[in-house]
């Protein structure tokens, strides 16, 4: 018998809402920092490297699940990418290469970076980087920026 | 309810729930046309009842009222259409129903009647059954209660396949100007042998919607299932397998942004002022609000949302919960306990005299056993994109009940139901969660108060600490054997009662005497269904006194559960399928222990027996040999996977699962502090499916669960005479 009240309770929920209802209440403050599409109000204007290297960091995220970047950190399922920026391909030590890769001969400019991460079996067929394409040009170049800046410091 | 009759019930209920939409073609006049445009592709398609759409190609698509949440249930009630409808598997497509009220047809307090429509005769009987699995089943168009095969299948699709094909039968007897009786279906195809004719179903499709409706359309025998009882392959995996699936996580909405939120610690408390100085500085922050019950940032993408929500120092009010621990939630279920006494509390069913029966008893046991508070912690975390707009609203989550989270939708953003449109995907985990509304709720309320669509996402944090938990428990037992050692008298007292009603029983067991009764302890937590509900608690209640009944009794447990259930033979059977899977009774290695388990749950019968090695620091589960009688097993790959999923998730939770208060606030946040079971963890497992009675079906999402957490404490006896009365097992020490 509870069981048949519960599923009779669970179906007046639906009934006895279904007409004049009040909302949900709003919210008790409501503090908006911009509208989406406008600028952002800490103007990148102070410090435009800045912001694109936050943009990097945070969209680097994506990376850590196969690269680390701090200097002599281990390899993970992709190599250390502590100095990537300007070094040849297939250079990191310790690392199992594909032999598409480390015979590709590509010196890693930011240019070459952004067409390899943008697809990377496109540039480098056989290459074991199957994950982590990035198709955002902006994000490719902002991550590009943030790896070439860790090495910098 | 009082004032249904039986027959009026039926009537409405039935009406409601299966039959009218079941084989109910569409035709002009009738309300349920207006379910058309929600399921045609195109003009050329017909709808020709709306559990099932046959299309010009061919292909019949079956519709599914219940949500896809891993447990295969998209895929076994198409069999069971497919099989009754004689349609080719190959060309089955599956969609899942919109959660409009139209298409779930609750007329329980609405005025929704199709006139002149016999009900068929699967949906007569069954009446307190059928009342509950229509209501919670069809009605709510609901997911959970293990009911969609049960109830919907076996009610609904089965019914609605045979009318189909009785209908299709019947247009291609008009056009070829034959007999019905010599006209047969297969593989979606009609054919009359005799003069050699053969059509595809798509050929008679909108004659058959002429069709007078056949009032008691003829189910198959299982001797004649070719779909049904077959593994046939899950719909839902490839796309799984391939990342296209599309979860309500996935939700992808031009313009949207991403909210992150948090509650107050103590479930209950508002928020009396927060300090945004910080966040308001932050990168990607659009908006922060303080919503009274909780606080929501608004940025360009879900980890700034979290960031700045991070930065922002929150005061919430006090309640009645603060200041509350663990331990004195507790006390206060012995309190009431003990208050209750040998006479108080609700009696829930009684039979015998079981207080005399124990005084005169020659062996008396008593025990007292807890369980703790159980997050749900589902893989996908709780979220929900909201979008309202110009006295619209849509919305996209991954629901149990897509027309209450409509109707939830609705009151938030104070709209009408018809104003929302409500997008379901799939699921990853739901467990009960998602049968709640407050996701939905606190997302509309969000996007309401800023005009363009949110995407809210709740931290792993803020699941495990604002989750409408398994509620903890005590029960307390009083046991007594005569001088035979037979158990002849059973005094059952426990904290807490949700659902469903039959868990804390034990009518399968011949006890000449028994008591059983509750007691109310009020707690500021919120509960809500956690697999398996009431039996996660009571199966390991009851499987372990019975287990230390059967050692007063000096018997082993497998014996010990035989005599009691000597005079159910199909209980009987199940029981003697577990124990001779095990190769119960033989030697195990010293430190090894096998413990037994019998729970039927949700219409479905399980015994299981666990192997536990005791020789290292902590219990190993090795192997769990479950066997099971849900009636008949539609799908055995599917049901199968819930009897192992279901000791995937129940051995999680009585190896490791305790959510434990302090200060009124919950302590753990994240799966290092609530463990899950690892897969170097994970028994083996070994099935064995019974089919016990074909025409009342079981449940397989949750009866594979609630023996798991006994049979493993029962055989850590078994191995160490050590007894668990409280879980998890990780609190003991085995040193």
């Amino acid at each position: 018998m509870l069981l048949l009240i519960r599923a009779a309770a669970l179906s007046s929920l639906i009934v006895l809402a279904a007409c004049g209802a009040d909302p949900a209440p709003g919210p008790v403050e409501q503090i908006i920092v911009r509208e989406p599409g406008a600028a952002a109000a800490v103007a990148s204007a102070e410090a435009p490297a800045d912001a694109l290297l936050a943009e990097g960091k945070a969209a680097f995220a994506n990376c850590t699940a196969c690269h680390t970047l701090e200097e002599g950190a281990p390899n993970g399922v992709g190599p250390n990418l502590f100095g990537i920026v300007g070094a040849g391909a297939g250079e990191v030590a310790g690392f199992a290469y594909s032999d598409a890769l480390k015979g590709s001969g590509i010196t890693w400019t930011a240019t070459e970076l952004d067409s390899f991460i943008a697809d990377p079996a496109a540039k480098i067929p056989g290459t074991t980087m199957v994950a982590g394409a990035i198709a955002d040009a902006a994000k490719r170049q902002a991550v590009i920026a943030y790896i070439d800046s860790v090495t910098a410091n | 309810m009082g004032k249904w009759s039986r027959r009026a019930f039926i009537g409405a209920g039935v009406t409601a729930g299966g039959a009218l939409i079941v084989g109910v073609a569409v035709r002009q006049g009738n309300p349920i046309d207006e379910l058309g445009p929600l399921l045609a592709n195109g003009e050329n398609e017909q709808l020709l009842n709306a559990w099932v759409k046959v299309d010009t190609d061919n292909v019949v698509t079956a519709v599914i009222p219940h949500v896809e949440m891993g447990q295969g249930v998209h895929t076994a009630l198409a069999q069971m259409l497919a099989d009754e409808m004689d349609a080719d598997w190959n060309k089955v497509q599956i969609l899942e129903a919109p959660a409009d009220m139209q298409y779930v047809s609750d007329s329980i307090g609405r005025d929704f009647l199709f006139p002149n429509l016999q009900v068929p005769a699967l949906l007569e009987p069954t009446v307190a059954g059928g009342i509950l699995e229509l209501a919670q089943a069809m009605g709510l168009q609901f997911t959970g209660g293990s009911y969609s095969v049960r109830a919907t299948g076996q009610r609904a699709m089965r019914t609605a396949g045979a009318a189909a094909r009785e209908m299709l039968v019947a247009a291609a007897a008009s056009e070829w100007q034959v007999p019905e009786s010599e006209i047969t279906a297969a593989d979606s195809m009609v054919i009359h042998a005799r003069s050699g004719k053969s059509e595809p179903f798509a050929a008679f499709a909108r004659a058959a919607a002429e069709q007078s409706l056949p009032a008691k359309p003829k189910l198959k025998s299982p001797d004649n299932y070719k779909i049904m009882g077959q593994p046939m392959a899950r719909h839902d995996i490839p796309a799984k397998v391939d990342g296209s699936a599309i979860f309500g996580i996935d939700a992808d909405v031009p313009g949207m942004k991403y909210a992150a939120v948090k509650a107050p610690p103590v479930i209950g408390a508002t928020v009396e002022s927060m300090n945004a100085s910080t966040a308001k500085t932050m990168p990607g922050v659009l908006q922060i609000l303080n919503m009274g019950d909780f606080v929501a940032v608004v940025a360009d993408s879900y980890w700034l949302a979290q960031q700045a929500l991070n930065s922002i120092d929150t005061r919430y009010s006090k309640t009645e919960g603060d200041g509350l621990d663990q331990d004195a939630i507790f006390a206060r279920y012995a309190a009431a306990l003990d208050e209750a006494g040998e006479d108080g509390g609700d009696t829930q069913t009684e039979a015998g005299d079981a207080v005399q029966s124990f005084a005169e008893a020659a062996t008396k046991v008593e025990a007292e056993y807890t369980v703790p508070f159980l997050a749900h912690a589902t893989m996908e975390p709780m979220n929900c994109t909201a979008w309202v707009r110009d006295g619209k609203c849509d919305v996209w989550s991954g629901h149990q009940a897509p027309v209450n989270a409509r109707q939830a939708a609705a009151d938030a953003a104070g709209l009408a139901f018809e104003d929302v449109t409500y997008h379901n995907g799939y699921l990853g985990g739901g467990f009960g969660r998602r049968s709640d509304n407050d996701a939905i709720i606190m997302a509309t309320r969000i996007a309401k108060a800023t005009g363009y669509p949110v995407k809210m996402i709740w931290s792993r944090e803020e699941d495990t600490a604002q989750d409408h938990y398994r509620p903890s428990a005590t029960s307390r037992f009083k046991g007594g054997l005569d001088k035979d050692g037979k158990l002849v008298s059973w005094d059952n007292i426990h904290t807490h009662l949700f659902d469903p009603a039959d868990a804390p029983t034990v009518p399968y067991y011949n006890i000449a005497s028994h008591k059983i009764r509750k007691v109310d302890v009020p707690m500021h937590l919120r509960f809500g269904p956690w697999r398996s509900v009431d039996h996660s608690q009571h199966g390991f209640f009851i499987e372990s006194f019975v287990d230390e009944m059967a050692d007063a009794a000096g018997k082993d447990g497998y014996a010990f559960r035989r005599e009691l259930l000597a005079e159910s033979p199909r209980h009987l059977k199940v029981l003697d399928t577990a124990a001779k899977m095990s190769g119960w009774g033989n030697a195990l290695p010293e430190k090894h222990g096998r413990g037994i388990a019998f729970v039927p749950s949700f219409g479905s019968i399980v015994a299981q027996v666990a192997e536990v090695d005791m020789s290292g620091p902590k219990p190993k589960v090795t192997k769990v040999y479950v066997a099971a009688d849900p009636g008949f097993v539609v799908n055995p790959d599917g049901f199968t996977a819930q009897m192992e999923s279901g000791i995937v998730y129940g051995l999680t939770a009585a190896l490791y699962g305790d959510i434990t208060l302090k200060d009124g606030a919950v302590q753990q946040s994240n799966f290092h502090d609530y463990r899950m079971l690892r897969i170097d963890e994970m028994p083996e497992v070994e099935v064995a499916l019974i089919n016990g009675d074909h025409e009342r079906l079981g449940g397989g999402g949750e009866p594979g669960l609630p023996p798991i957490a006994p049979a493993v404490t029962n055989a850590i006896f078994a191995a160490t005479g050590k007894r668990i009365r409280a879980l998890p097992i990780a609190k003991h020490d085995f040193a």
